[in-house]
């Protein structure tokens, strides 16, 4: 039994219809990061999970109970929201209590409980401040500890590190997640940023198009992303689309490739006279020293260093753009001028043009079938 | 001399009522030279914005100089300096159209109708608002006001071009391809150019030369890659880079041809003197406590190194690896483009190299060495 | 910013000194008059110079007037109370009413809700003249002519549409996670509203009670019409200085300066909060 069950949820706001038949299932104790871009409905469904205003249609169940029915203060959840919500009127301990306050719980243990979650996000030494008072992580922190004061078994972090600078943004992301594993509630957490949404989730729960479209471990989204949607949304560059039509030579599925043929692991072969999108990460391109089968002759236009990355614009004969980056440091930098990049054959996509999905190369010469990434359409 | 846009010595004092002063900017000098990208980057509160106002003209200096090309422009009024700004709360005029808001930006000049029409298309164009041009402000969503913002002070023929967060309200793939759009145009007419960011790609990927601030003062005004390697104090160091530069307090013993570093509650680190530069040596001097740091990236992992630690985190973020372990009572982070085995609780071993090591001082924070070279 | 000129600060004071002399003379005029005697006060030509006298106030808090006709009962100060009483209940009623009705306005958006909060704030707008004859007739046959309970309903509608108008700004500008925060921590919509809406517009609800005091003791024809001499307040009041044997103007002075005072504090004491509440109607998007 899912700690959280979501079936077929559709909610419509002034003629939007943001979510349309989303499902999803959070096991008790995991941490699952909603992840898409912004405006596609992701604090709604938290919303609708929170009670705060119901769906238009579908179902949602607590602790295999259906919460339909149920106002907010009845359903047992800890939330932090995007904006903080902290009441400018109370104190930061008042705040954090007042998560305790409305169950009969005395005084001497709210206090003590209050201290100690305190203590857990480091912020004891401000519970006396009123919100205008605290800087924007500690706000963060204090709402994050209003959450988590009542040791509820459902926690729902909208996006709370949104607002808090880049720095202490990072240190969260290291403490989060052994925070929350030690608290051991099931949480879905927000996000628009794609690392962390990969660096806090068992799972990750893409939100496309008012569905989940892919729901799986980081890992398999990055390597295995359900089609193009979802891959464009992971990697920083975004990955590399090009338009390519395999075909069968000598038995043998190949694309041509900025001039030169490029040869496709046999599991490919079915893919032979159609329409594709060819995928390529950047970081799966490698400049070369010399041509060599299953390499292309480029063009390096410019190269951007970033600070633990270049990035490298090339242009392929026939004038399409393609990114690469190289990791760290060189101790002299590339000069501009023709190149060539080699292709990382098991690491390329390949989506189909029409529909965005990714064709599933066969293994061991078996016809592919689609393998069901753990989506929620079950 | 071909500096277009000079501050000396500004300060920038606010006094918000019932509150002390806050001295939002100080004794700031920098020059910028014609055709330049310069990026001011920094946390919020750090000043930025502050100076950003005071060379457009909208807050007034409180002490010091701004000169663009030759003119003293500290007391002129925001439309006598000849300077165009894109503001970070969009500001469209509510009544007119998003092409009649770009096209107003030229009405100045005397362009024909046709001219004007023309130059719109093409800035609407490279930010993507052909679609929306003839739509009011208050029909359009955030990000879409920022750009037309944005276009409607890229329109203009002016001295300076003055940004302010351009693109705080994109998404992070149509940032990418517009800040490649945004430094090809302004590179082409050499459009001097200052903006301000806290996003450190974004500095990284448009600006010549990136301004540190931090509590008002100027930290270091350098290439990116100077930034990076060469940071001048502690600050910067730790500022620039994600994950930021792993930063520990360390006490030094010089011993027969040996330095050693012993971190505050934590392991040592030795290197003989063939491997620790002799300018190195030289600059750390007599000091007995330094700060030394390493990036995440240099932080060699595995076999080899005699120290280990204890994994705390082991995120792959789908082309590297970040990994945080339990030194000297926090948290080193250490990066890796492979995957990284290695279990939460498990002991790993890791190790410095002495090319790798940023000395800074421990009182003034200011850098000492920077691997093989002196600061 | 300091860029104006010396012309221009000069300029600027003497045009602020000229307007606030236009507007505080008519003011102080009148309190000087309620220290000087009838005969002082219609002397020709006009003089600043005078010894003044308490006569007035002490005709008016004793109750005699004594005039050449003879002496006269002033039930002045019974009209200071009356005042006071219709005001201050108009105004509790009118919070009591208000405040909540605000909060859903704000916060629930059920049908028609516009228009009603629309037709409610119109009332402002009306001239009290509109309603006075139908009201008249009315408050006769329910038998409400010449009571407080009628007076305080009629001030209902001097009170209630500010009430209505300032404080739903207020609830507005609420954001509404900070109440979702508080019913998901655990607690009911009656007690979020209590303990956080409420406090957190606590500065527009008092603006507005000040603001609506202020409208229910500056009225006039309601009561003039609707009530009769013993549950008169002083806007009525100062009528009675009108005499068979003349207009005892040093009287009516003191009868103003005692009638303005109370509200004069009152809106100096909270003038902050004051223009925070009226302009946050204006300034709401």
């Amino acid at each position: 039994m899912a700690q959280i069950e979501i079936r077929n949820l559709h909610k419509t706001f002034k003629d939007d219809p943001v979510l349309k038949g989303l499902s999803l299932s959070v096991e008790r104790g995991e941490i699952v990061t909603l992840f898409g871009p912004s405006g596609t409905g992701k604090t709604v469904l938290l919303r609708l999970l929170a009670g705060i205003y119901p769906p238009d249609a579908g179902t949602i169940s607590l602790r295999g109970r259906d919460a339909s029915g149920s106002p907010p203060d009845k359903r047992g959840i800890g939330m932090a929201f995007q904006n903080f919500a902290l009441f400018p009127h109370m104190t930061a301990r008042e705040n954090i209590a007042s998560a305790l306050t409305a169950r009969k719980t005395n005084a001497g243990e709210i206090s003590r409980k209050v201290e100690a979650v305190a203590q857990l996000l480091k912020i004891g030494h401000v519970l006396g401040h009123s919100p205008r008072e605290l800087s924007n992580g500690q706000k963060q922190r204090t709402a994050l500890a209003r959450a988590l004061v009542a040791d509820p078994d459902i926690l729902l972090l909208d996006d709370p590190l949104r607002n808090v600078d880049a720095k202490l943004r990072y240190e969260m992301r290291l403490e989060l997640p052994a925070l929350l594993k030690r608290v051991g509630s099931t949480v879905l957490y927000v996000t628009q940023d794609f690392k962390e949404a990969m660096a806090l989730g068992d799972r990750v729960a893409v939100l496309l198009d008012g569905q989940i479209a892919q729901c799986d471990t980081p890992a398999r989204i990055y390597a295995e992303p359900v089609n193009v949607g979802v891959a464009r949304l992971f990697g920083d560059p975004t990955l590399n689309l090009i338009g390519v039509a395999p075909q069968l030579v000598d038995g043998a599925p190949e694309i041509r490739l900025g001039g030169s043929r490029i040869r496709l692991p046999a599991g490919y072969s079915t893919a032979a006279g159609g329409r594709y999108l060819l995928g390529l990460r950047p970081e799966t391109l490698r400049l070369v020293e010399a041509p060599a089968p299953g390499t292309v002759a480029v063009e390096l236009v410019a190269v951007t260093p970033l600070n633990e990355k270049s990035v490298l614009l090339l242009t392929m004969q026939g004038g399409e753009e393609l990114l690469a980056s190289e990791a760290g440091d060189r101790d002299e930098p590339r000069r501009t001028g023709p190149a060539h990049v080699a292709i990382d054959r098991d690491a390329l996509l390949l989506f189909e043009r029409e529909s965005g999905r990714r064709f599933i190369p066969a293994e061991n010469g078996e016809v592919a079938h689609e393998r069901i990434a753990i989506t929620s359409h079950r | 001399m071909s500096a277009s846009l000079s501050l000396r010595t500004v300060d920038k004092i606010y006094h918000p009522r019932g509150r002390s002063a806050v001295h939002a900017v100080k004794a700031l000098s920098m020059d910028v030279e014609r055709g330049e990208i310069v990026a001011l980057l920094g946390s919020s509160g750090c000043g930025k914005t502050s100076t950003l106002r005071m060379v457009a003209g909208f807050e007034a200096v409180s002490a010091g100089e701004i000169s663009l090309a030759n003119r003293r422009i500290e007391r002129l009024a925001p439309a006598a300096r000849n300077v165009a700004m894109a503001f970070e709360g969009y500001s469209l005029y509510p009544p007119l159209t998003v092409r009649e808001n770009i096209a107003f930006a030229l009405k100045r000049g005397r362009l024909s109708a046709s001219e004007v029409s023309r130059r719109v298309q093409e800035v609407a164009a490279l930010v993507e608002i052909e679609p929306i041009l003839d739509r009011y402000p208050n029909a359009i969503s955030g990000g879409q006001q920022q750009r037309a913002s944005l276009a409607r002070a890229l329109v203009r023929d002016a001295a300076l071009y003055v940004l302010d967060e351009p693109m705080g309200q994109l998404e992070p793939q149509l940032r990418a391809v517009l800040r490649g759009r945004l430094k090809r145009l302004l590179k082409d007419r050499a459009m001097t150019s200052i903006f301000v960011t806290h996003d450190q790609t974004e500095a990284n990927a448009l600006a010549d030369r990136i301004a540190v601030m931090e509590g008002g003062v100027l930290q270091q005004f350098a290439p990116q890659h100077v930034l990076k390697e060469k940071p001048a104090n502690l600050y910067v160091a730790t500022f620039i880079g994600e994950p930021p530069m792993n930063v520990f307090d360390a006490s030094v013993v010089r011993d027969a041809g040996r330095t050693t570093f012993e971190l505050d509650n934590g392991p040592s680190f030795g290197f003989g003197d063939n491997e620790l530069a002799p300018e190195v040596r030289q600059a750390i001097g007599n000091r007995r406590k330094v700060v030394i740091g390493v990036r995440p990236h240099r932080v060699a992992l595995g076999n080899g190194s005699a120290e280990t630690a204890r994994v705390i985190s082991n995120q792959w973020l789908g082309d590297q690896s970040h990994i945080a372990m339990a030194v000297a009572g926090k948290l080193l982070v250490a990066v890796s483009h492979a995957r990284v085995r290695a279990a939460i609780g498990e002991s790993v071993p890791y190790g410095v190299r002495a090319q790798d090591l940023h000395i800074f001082d421990s009182d003034t924070t200011v850098a000492l060495a920077h691997g093989a070279r002196a600061a | 910013m300091d860029r104006s000129s010396i012309v221009e600060r000069i300029l600027r004071a003497v045009l602020l000194t000229l307007i606030v002399i236009f507007f505080l003379f008519p003011i102080v005029w009148i309190l000087l008059m309620s220290f000087q005697t009838n005969e002082q006060i219609l002397r020709i030509p006009p003089s600043l110079s005078f010894v003044p006298t308490l006569d007035n106030y002490k005709a008016l808090i004793s109750g005699h007037l004594l005039t050449s006709a003879g002496s006269l009962d002033i039930a002045f100060m019974r009209n200071l109370g009356n005042s006071v009483l219709l005001s201050t209940c108009a105004v509790v009623l009118a919070l009591i009413l208000g405040v909540p009705a605000a909060y859903a306005f704000a916060r629930f958006k059920f049908w028609l809700s516009e228009d009603i909060a629309f037709t409610l704030l119109s009332f402002r707008f009306a001239p009290p003249l509109l309603v006075l004859l139908p009201l008249s007739l009315y408050f006769q046959e329910l038998g409400l002519v010449d009571t407080y309970a009628g007076l305080i309903w009629v001030y209902q509608l001097i009170a209630l549409p500010l009430i209505l108008w300032i404080v739903r700004g207020y609830f507005e500008d609420i954001s509404p996670d900070i109440e979702n925060a508080y019913r998901i921590a655990g607690h009911s919509w009656l007690r979020t509203f209590f303990k956080i809406a409420v406090p957190l517009a606590g500065p527009g609800i008092a603006a507005a009670g000040l603001l609506s005091f202020i409208f229910c003791w500056n009225n006039f024809v309601f009561a003039l019409v609707l009530a009769s001499a013993d549950k008169q307040p002083v806007t009525v009041g100062a009528l009675a200085f009108v005499t068979a044997s003349g207009i005892q103007y040093g009287q009516v002075a003191a009868a103003i300066v005692l009638s303005v005072t109370p509200t004069l504090l009152l809106a100096l004491y909270a003038q902050r909060w004051l223009v925070e509440g009226l302009s946050l109607g204006a300034v709401k998007g």
